[in-house]
């Protein structure tokens, strides 16, 4: 094509265009994870240090000498100042190297690597339960809006909103694992597809307050979409039910609830933290709690952290290109 | 004229949106006209006066906006459909009434290609393989004079301009050939250039694949470029209706001839518009007796009476005015 392009010679070829558009828009996000990283690390660096609890004093317990608790502060790298710990902290982060852990001696990096593949099946699987539960939910409630279904959903909804995921998980636990025995009750196993007997219900319980918030965005959406003149021109063109509910009620209101979707995951990874302690199941979140906080870990829970937080950033990238795939409009900008 | 029985017949149709506490509220009040085959009806009022919820009752999608049909009869091939369910209309809509809607931006589907709206109208009209389909949307892309047609087929309402929205809105109606088509207000989004060529588009389309056309405007210059008769409506009832020339040289009802005296494109420069005394009656607060009577010159105490007046033979065309005669004839 030939150089000073009109917006109709861009048009012909989209590709190329598009390709420059995918760069820029990785680079954006990826600048923002940097920066994000960075702002994540300096909090939780603060936070965990305002924490009564000195960690050499719970490794070393109430009879250590101070020579030896000095000698140890130095094994571990935690002499000096705050700032001067935090800067030899980034230095080894930038090195890809997430620190030691003070309790085990194990490197961060491996305890992430232990517990992060249960991690991210879990909220796999949990995202694909909820969205094959809100899809169909919140376009049902949608077109039977006013109907006693939309009563029961708008009931169903708060109640399941309002319930607290450790209380619905035991709940949960009760009738399939105990009552039904359709379930085990907690525990793990590596391994696709094996592991899903032991996720789906840990899934199901995350999803008790995932699905509510993305059946109404969905459903309010669906309603607003209904009132556009395309639906309306679309009636009068005799298009066939499953066209009108797919393309010109689901996929023109789908993207807010993919972009909330992706924005309430960080709500969801501090439910997994809940979850995996309910259900004894061997991920970050356990790992944060047990092997981190109570023990003053430093680096662990600096290390977990960051990978939450690098995670957040992830699926932020993923759901605006779905929904940017899904919604063109939105890739204008 | 009486060689051919109309296609579709509207009989005193009464159109009302159900109110919380008592029965009905009234937005269509008798409205009452034909359409024969090749017919261009122009339907022509200010806002409110119930042209566009008089579309959606002739394609069926009044329940759709919380209104329904309250009395009256839309006789399509003499079969009435005031009542009919989804499932009828669902066999009307499309093959047999087209819609071109107002505003050719919210008209399209955002989210969907140019191509898979003609198609899926396509494929809802008849069986058609994928490639017969998409040679069909190319041909109707030609017929409505969109250049460039392969482009064009592959883009989204975004990417193009008003005056092409409209033709790929058109297009998509004439997918199904329907034997109606209703266009409501089709350019009025339009700027004046534009508008013309959209309007010569619609004529030499109706003469080529013989439709009937209903034409809804606020505009009556509109309506002359491309319609053979015009029902005038006000507050909801059709106060008018006949041959469009009929009407324009020796209008029958006041309002009518007020909406000729205040065009705008036949105004003599330097001189102030003629403008209708008096505001629209709004919905729910029509005047008993003749709705127009608060604004007309000629009202007399029997307009006050009764109920709006049924249309009469007058001349070449139908009017509800009770005092037509003593009307000059000349606007």
């Amino acid at each position: 094509m030939s150089s000073g392009a009109s917006p109709e010679t861009a048009r012909t070829t989209p590709s190329s265009a598009g390709v420059k558009r995918l760069l820029a828009r990785t680079l954006r996000h990826l600048s923002r994870a940097a920066l994000g990283a960075l702002g994540v690390l300096l909090v939780t660096f603060t936070l965990i240090h305002l924490i009564p609890g000195d960690p050499v004093e719970i490794l070393l317990g109430d009879a250590a000498t101070e020579e030896l608790v000095a000698k140890y502060r130095q094994i571990l790298g935690l002499e000096g100042s705050l700032p001067q710990q935090f800067a030899r902290y980034l230095a080894s982060v930038a090195q890809g190297d997430l620190g030691t852990s003070i309790q085990t001696g194990q490197s961060v990096n491996s305890v992430v690597a232990r517990t992060l593949p249960m991690t991210a099946w879990l909220i796999g699987v949990t995202v694909l339960m909820a969205l094959l539960m809100a899809l169909p939910l919140g376009v049902a409630a949608a077109l039977l809006r006013g109907t006693w279904f939309d009563h029961a959903f708008r009931v169903a909804t708060s109640v399941s909103l309002a319930t607290p995921s450790f209380y619905f998980g035991l709940l949960l636990i009760l009738l399939f694992a105990v009552r039904l025995g359709w379930a085990p009750v907690a525990g793990y196993q590596p391994g696709f597809p094996g592991n899903l007997q032991y996720l789906w219900l840990p899934a199901l319980t995350m999803s008790g307050a995932l699905v509510p918030i993305l059946a109404r965005v969905l459903q309010s959406s669906i309603a607003e979409t209904m009132e556009q003149e395309f639906v309306e021109t679309a009636i009068v063109r005799g298009l066939p039910a499953p066209v009108l509910v797919w393309r010109y009620l689901l996929r023109p209101s789908l993207a807010p609830t993919i972009s909330l979707l992706g924005y309430i995951l960080g709500q969801l990874l501090s439910a997994t933290v809940v979850v995996e302690i309910v259900f004894n199941l061997p991920g970050m979140g356990t790992a944060l709690v047990v092997e981190g906080v109570l023990l003053r870990d430093y680096p662990v829970v600096q290390g977990i952290i960051l990978i939450f937080a690098l995670i957040v950033v992830a699926v932020s990238f993923l759901s605006d290109t779905v929904s940017g795939w899904l919604d063109p409009r939105t890739r204008l900008s | 004229m009486e060689a051919e029985s109309p296609i579709l017949r509207v009989e005193n149709l009464c159109i009302g949106v159900p109110r919380r506490r008592r029965g009905l509220l009234s937005i269509v009040d008798t409205a009452d006209f034909q359409l024969r085959r090749h017919q261009a009806l122009g339907v022509v009022g200010e806002s409110g006066s119930g042209k566009t919820m008089l579309c959606r009752a002739l394609m069926g999608t009044l329940r759709r906006h919380g209104a329904g049909v309250a009395s009256g009869r839309i006789l399509y091939r003499e079969r009435d459909l005031a009542g009919a369910g989804e499932k009828v209309w669902r066999r009307i809509r499309g093959r047999r009434i087209g819609y071109v809607p107002q505003s050719s931006l919210a008209g399209l589907n955002p989210v969907l290609t140019v191509r898979t709206q003609l198609t899926e109208a396509i494929h809802a009209a008849r069986e058609a393989s994928a490639t017969e389909a998409e040679d069909q949307a190319l041909q109707l892309l030609e017929l409505v004079r969109i250049p460039r047609s392969g482009q064009v087929l592959e883009m989204r309402s975004h990417e193009l301009s008003g005056g092409m929205r409209q033709r790929v809105m058109i297009a998509a109606a004439l997918a199904q050939e329907p034997e109606i088509l209703i266009a409501d207000e089709p350019t009025t989004a339009l700027d004046v250039t534009i508008q013309r060529e959209i309007l010569n588009l619609i004529n030499r389309l109706r003469e080529r694949l013989k439709m009937a056309l209903i034409f809804v405007s606020h505009d009556l210059a509109v309506i002359e470029e491309v319609c053979d008769s015009v029902m005038v409506m006000y507050a909801g009832a059709s106060v008018e209706i006949g041959p469009l020339e009929a009407v324009v040289r020796h209008p029958r009802h006041p309002y009518t001839r007020a909406l000729l005296a205040s065009r705008v494109d036949l105004a003599v420069p330097g001189e102030d518009l003629e403008t209708i005394p008096g505001d629209p009656a709004s919905v729910g607060a029509w005047p008993s007796g003749c709705r127009f009577r608060p604004r007309c010159p000629l009202a007399e105490d029997d307009c006050r009476e009764g109920v709006q007046p049924p249309l009469a033979p007058a001349g070449l065309q139908r009017t509800a005015c009770l005092h037509h005669d003593r009307m000059g004839c000349d606007p």
